[in-house]
């Protein structure tokens, strides 16, 4: 593989690590879900994203278990939204729904890449997108109409909006991996049209009282990203040969 | 929740075939699990779902009241027995 760019690095490495913990996230509902169909389907969404990554991770190396799962720490350039543990179903459906909804703007912003390859994986993810997304509306439609399920929901959105707001906070490098023609706009100018969609969905948010956590150009992880650091390499350091 | 009963047809002339059912709260959240409970591995690309209820039935004892129906089965042994004693015969 030629040497890429250090700044190109590092911001599809943001991309990729966002979709890695979401997808390894969402997995975790796998047997626990509320019910039986869900189980399956949002699973089946955490496979994707997980999917996603890898076309992300294979762009920027030859060996994708050495950057997924043996790097350490302090290289993973995730946002903190990902690496929340959301084990309420109500926080897993709000986080779904902000995350889908913010990553199809990602997704458009790569269409016309200069990274070879990656303009062909945004349009391939934007196809998935569409599923994602009427998945999270037809559940929220569904839930937002009763008063127990409304409550919940609302107030995981209230918990995760800071969150939700750092996933736009782009890597170091940002501007000059811009200059080379990664993306065709910064990350943080895609959040006024999250916010509207949030608006549109919810209802008017003081965005200015929402404050984002210091992610410090996403140089640190947040304090639940250690113990699911330690889950997502428990196979490989068992094994280092094993072959999934 | 409602009970759905879900179709695939795989591409070409084949038909739609009955893959299994699935209990959603909503005909939008039936379309969006049974995606991914019957089709995530592209096991077809058209889909038909119909709500259980909709489903015009008729029971055992209407259809098939008596299953010893020789009379109505032929599967031409005693023809092509004939035809064959007769092609020995010539």
């Amino acid at each position: 593989m030629s040497a890429i760019d250090p700044d190109v690095y590092e911001l599809i490495l943001a991309l990729a690590d966002d979709e890695h913990l979401m997808g390894q996230r969402h997995t975790e509902w796998i047997g626990v879900a509320p019910f039986l169909e869900e189980d399956m389907a949002f699973a089946s969404i955490g496979q994707d994203e997980l999917g996603h990554a890898a076309l992300l991770y294979e762009l920027i190396t030859d060996d994708i278990d050495e950057v997924a799962l043996r790097r350490s720490a302090a290289d993973y350039r995730s946002c903190w939204l990902v690496e929340e543990p959301c084990t309420d179903w109500a926080d897993a459906l709000i986080r779904h729904w902000l995350y889908d909804t913010a990553e199809e703007l990602r997704w458009e912003s790569l269409v016309s890449s200069s990274v070879s390859g990656l303009g062909d994986i945004a349009r391939r993810a934007l196809r998935e997108e569409v599923y994602h997304r009427r998945h999270a509306d037809a559940l929220l439609d569904a839930l937002l109409e009763s008063g127990e399920a409304q409550q919940r929901l609302l107030k995981s959105l209230d918990r995760l909006l800071p969150l939700a707001v750092g996933l736009f906070e782009a890597p170091a490098g940002e501007a000059a991996a811009l200059e080379a023609g990664v993306s065709d706009r910064p990350m943080e100018s895609m959040m006024l049209q999250w916010q509207n969609a949030v608006d549109a969905r919810f209802s008017t948010k003081a965005w200015t009282e929402v404050a984002p956590p210091d992610q410090q150009q996403r140089r640190i992880r947040s304090t639940h990203f250690e113990r699911m650091y330690a889950e997502m390499r428990e196979v490989i350091l068992l094994d280092p040969t094993a072959v999934w | 929740m409602r009970i759905y009963e879900v179709f695939l047809k795989r591409e070409g002339k084949q038909e739609f075939r009955h893959a299994g059912s699935l209990e959603a709260a909503t005909a939008e959240l039936a379309v969006v699990l049974a995606r991914e409970n019957y089709a995530r591995r592209a096991e077809g690309e058209l889909m038909w779902l119909v709500d259980r209820a909709d489903i015009v039935t008729a029971d055992a004892e209407f259809i098939a009241p008596n299953t010893d129906k020789p009379h109505r089965h032929n599967d031409g042994e005693r023809v092509a027995a004939r035809r064959k004693k007769k092609r020995k015969g010539s």
